[in-house]
């Protein structure tokens, strides 16, 4: 570890230290301000990531890891950007910049210090970043489980921190409006949760900066039973953090159900490189089929049938959908296939708006849909619908779906697996690789195109029937093509052909908007830009496959190359 | 048969609108192979460009004619620069991307540009569009068919379109180059072409058309929405695929297809499929069936040639 002393590296030093210290003291005077900012002492609120950004900053600088330079950039650019923006909108919500404490102004002078710092320093003399790995010991293995451990236990912490941190009507500032799409008053109610995005923007750059990201990576793909234990834990342990309040826990349900269904078209299209844009249609068979045989008294046909048997079915009517659309159309080029599917995506929310008894047959009640779908029971008498005290934690009914979705997602997780270990998995990824080359050694590409295109139709059809338990409700709203795209976006974003990044990518795409209805009109737009800047900054996904991400950097050599689609000249 | 004759009219002029916004699809398609899903935000900008143009640049009392060329104008300058960022700052990046990458960018820029109108731009929606030309203003195309002026319009504008762009990338330098671009890129760049230039070309060819699109769009229906490209898109989108992706008359003979099959489905298909409700349906329909009978579209077998 070389001693980097330079004056240069010593007013970064100066200012993580001034930064972290900054972060004890109070930065509001206004008490109204979200989030706790007005003790000293253990840092709340916004001054919690700004610390953690100062301590990896300081860290970077003086454990001098490689990429050090570019790694304290994001550190140091982070921080900048959360204390200067905490500071305004405190002047802003108390009414005048006399009401930011020193602090903030503290953290906001040490935090541009270390920026300076981060781009005098030369990025160039960063070492390349390695995987760095536990020394040869004894006491590896054990090390090596507890760290991915605790890797699922950081990640359920995070999910549940920026789960609950509130964003509406916590300030009470002047009541300036503006457009009156949005006020700063909204933006100060979100600024808390603002703080957690950029702080978790920023740590995670710093680590993939530094290697740390490819390093913890190779850890826990060593340790996969510690892994899937780790996860199974903190999704279960989930409902326990919640203190009995249901609104994280509906959403917790919500995107396990939206987690599942991108794991299915991981299949289609991240595993067999399918391009399907109407997925949530298979989606929506599943969830219809429920509707209907629940016994619901909007439905048109009064038939009950147990829920076992309602996944079964539901999942064998997508799938034979998804044949029956396959069969014909799978021999068709990427691209068409693409419009294909977005046309049967749409053909069948056309079709379930419009199979009401007075414009086509009498099915799906129309644009209201199918409501009022019942709770769920177990036989045995365990109702779905009541709440529940468990260890002294009150889990209220929502935790009994959430439960649900956990076997739900296991099950979809593990068929996933197995399938992409197989030599029909192995099929896939030499059809979507290169589908001339695999027909060539012997591959049927057609049959088993057919094959993947069933099963993550088959897939989507369970998990459909699960939602309309969850939502309580099938309308043809809930099925649209904008719905299919943002399916996509989780399984992209995520990183293609793994689990870890449908689920993180089903989080990210779910999770944002909601947490982002501060902003009220402009959330989507923010949405839309957070899209662009992802694909921009990380095009392979949070969690690539080991082999899209060497195959990504291959790429890199050859810039501004495009890219046709397999069998385009041919 | 007066009625059907009407009929085909209408699915004429309807396709006509798909026709002129495939052409963007289809050009970009066939030099980036990129399904640019925010082409339809940029026929909406383009109404939206011509519906500022003319409330608020334009002095009332302006010549019909001179605002019509004035607002068209408009339109063209708004989706041309929105197409031209949009391929500088979101799509350019990503060459070399995985294949998927940049089309959830291209979602990113269709739900940005939609939700960037829907907020910022003044009054409510839908944005009442200015009746420059009395929709009563009937051509009478004999046998009691009619036509309106602006329907007239754009369906010339698609057809004088496909022309132009067609002898444009047949004859033309930059068509020739064009066609290199599309064929390898590679080869192209060490044969002396800017490719990136050829790029944004084919993005501006296409969002002036779309301008023409959004602009005769506003003019019949009589009111501009930020939420109207998304189908319009989809549909022209099909149009392309349609007509074989990648072909210039393809996608205008694409859309006049779609615009006919909905508008004929809504007026004669059974009942109770018949109707508004079921038209797009069927145009989708129409589109599975033509893909399983011809997996290249209607005139893809040109895939070598394609633009």
């Amino acid at each position: 570890m070389s001693r980097d002393l330079s004056p240069k590296s010593l007013l970064g030093v100066a200012g993580a230290v001034a930064t972290a210290v900054a972060c004890f003291l109070p930065w509001s005077l206004y008490a109204g301000f979200p989030g706790k900012m007005l003790n000293t002492g253990f840092p709340g609120g916004a001054r919690m990531y700004v610390l953690l950004l100062a301590l990896a900053a300081g860290a970077v600088l003086l454990l001098d890891p490689p990429g050090r330079v570019r790694g304290l950039r994001a550190a140091s650019v982070w921080a900048l950007v959360i204390s200067l923006l905490t500071a305004l909108l405190i002047g802003y919500a108390g009414g005048g910049l006399g009401n930011v404490a020193a602090g903030a102004w503290i953290a906001v002078a040490g935090s541009a210090a270390l920026t300076a710092s981060a781009y005098l320093l030369d990025a160039s003399s960063d070492r390349d970043r390695r995987v760095w790995s536990l020394p040869d010991a004894d006491w590896r293995m054990p090390a090596e489980i507890v760290i991915t451990l605790a890797m699922a236990g950081l990640a359920l912490y995070v999910f549940v921190v920026g789960l609950g941190i509130p964003t509406s009507n916590v300030a009470s500032g002047p009541d300036h409006t503006f457009r009156d799409a949005i006020s700063l008053n909204d933006v100060t109610n979100g600024s808390e949760f603002l703080a957690f995005l950029f702080g978790i923007i920023g740590l995670f750059l710093v680590a993939g900066r530094i290697g740390l990201t490819a390093s913890l990576g190779a850890i826990t793909q060593r340790r996969r039973p510690a892994l899937v234990t780790g996860a199974t834990l903190a999704a279960i342990a989930f409902p326990f953090t919640q203190d009995g309040s249901p609104y994280a826990l509906r959403i917790a349900a919500s995107i396990g159900v939206f987690a599942a269904a991108a794991v299915g078209l991981n299949v289609v299209v991240g595993l067999a490189g399918l391009l399907d844009l109407g997925y949530i249609a298979f989606f929506g068979v599943g969830a219809y089929f429920a509707a209907i045989y629940s016994g619901s008294t909007t439905s048109p046909i009064h038939v009950h049938l147990p829920f076992f048997l309602v996944i079964v079915l539901g999942a064998l009517v997508a799938a034979v959908f998804g044949f029956v659309l396959g069969a014909p159309t799978l021999r068709l080029r990427g691209d068409y296939l693409a419009i294909v599917t977005l046309g049967f995506g749409e053909i069948f929310r056309i079709s379930v708006n419009n199979l009401d008894g007075q414009s086509g047959p009498s099915l799906t009640n129309g644009p209201n849909g199918i409501s009022n779908i019942p709770d769920l029971g177990l036989p045995g008498g365990f109702s779905f619908g009541d709440n529940h005290h468990l260890f002294g934690v009150p889990l209220p009914f929502q935790a009994n779906y959430f439960f649900l979705e956990i076997v739900l997602v296991a099950a979809v997780m593990v068929a996933f697996l197995r399938l992409s270990d197989s030599r029909i998995g192995r099929a896939w990824v030499a059809i979507r690789e290169d589908e001339l080359a695999a027909a060539a050694t012997g591959i049927n590409t057609t049959r088993l195109k057919l094959l993947a295109f069933g099963l993550g139709a088959t897939l989507a059809g369970a998990a459909g029937t699960v939602d309309a338990h969850v939502v309580k409700v099938a309308a043809p709203d809930s099925f649209t093509f904008i719905e299919s795209t943002l399916l996509l976006a989780a399984v992209i974003l995520g990183g293609m052909g793994t689990v870890p990044g449908a689920l993180l990518g089903a989080s990210v795409v779910y999770l944002l908007p909601e947490q982002l209805r501060f902003l009220h009109d402009l959330r989507l737009l923010v949405f839309g830009l957070v899209l662009i800047l992802m694909m921009r900054l990380r095009p392979e996904g949070l969690v690539p496959s080991k082999r899209r991400q060497r195959e990504f950097r291959e790429r890199d050599d050859k810039s501004g190359a495009l890219d046709p689609p397999p069998g385009a000249h041919a | 048969m007066q009625l059907f004759m009407q009929q085909l009219v209408n699915g004429v002029v309807l396709g006509a609108t798909y026709g002129l916004v495939a052409l963007g699809y289809t050009m970009v398609y066939g030099i980036v192979q990129l399904i640019n899903f925010a082409h339809g935000e940029i026929f909406m900008l383009g109404g939206f460009g011509a519906l500022f143009t003319y409330t608020v640049l334009l002095p009332s009392g302006t010549p019909v004619v001179l605002a019509l060329i004035l607002m068209l104008l408009g339109g063209m300058a708004v989706s041309v620069t929105a197409a031209v960022i949009m391929e500088r700052f979101a799509y350019r990046p990503l060459r070399g991307a995985p294949r998927l990458a940049p089309l959830i960018t291209a979602l990113g820029v269709s739900i940005f540009l939609q939700e960037l109108v829907r907020n910022f731009y003044p009054a409510k929606s839908p944005r009442p569009f200015p009746q420059l030309i009395p929709p009563d203003y009937l051509i009478n195309l004999g046998g009691g068919v009619t036509i309106n002026a602006p329907k007239l319009v754009t369906v010339i504008a698609a057809v004088v379109g496909m022309v132009a762009l067609s002898t444009f990338v047949r004859s033309s330098r930059t068509g020739r180059a064009m066609q290199a671009t599309a064929q390898d890129p590679d080869t192209a760049r060490l044969m002396g072409i800017d490719t990136d230039r050829i790029i944004v070309t084919a993005f501006v060819l296409g969002a002036s058309l779309a301008a023409v699109s959004g602009l005769s769009n506003g003019l019949q229906f009589g009111t501009v929405d930020p939420r109207m490209g998304a189908l319009t898109g989809v549909k022209a989108f099909t149009a392309a695929v349609l007509g074989g992706i990648g072909n210039i008359s393809g996608a205008v003979l694409g859309g006049f297809l779609l615009g006919i099959v909905e508008v004929m489905a809504t007026q004669y298909a059974p009942s109770p499929l018949s109707g508004g409700a079921w038209a797009n349906a069927w145009g989708f329909v129409v589109l599975i069936l033509v893909l399983v009978f011809r997996p290249n579209g209607l005139l893809g077998e040109r895939v070598a040639a394609r633009a």
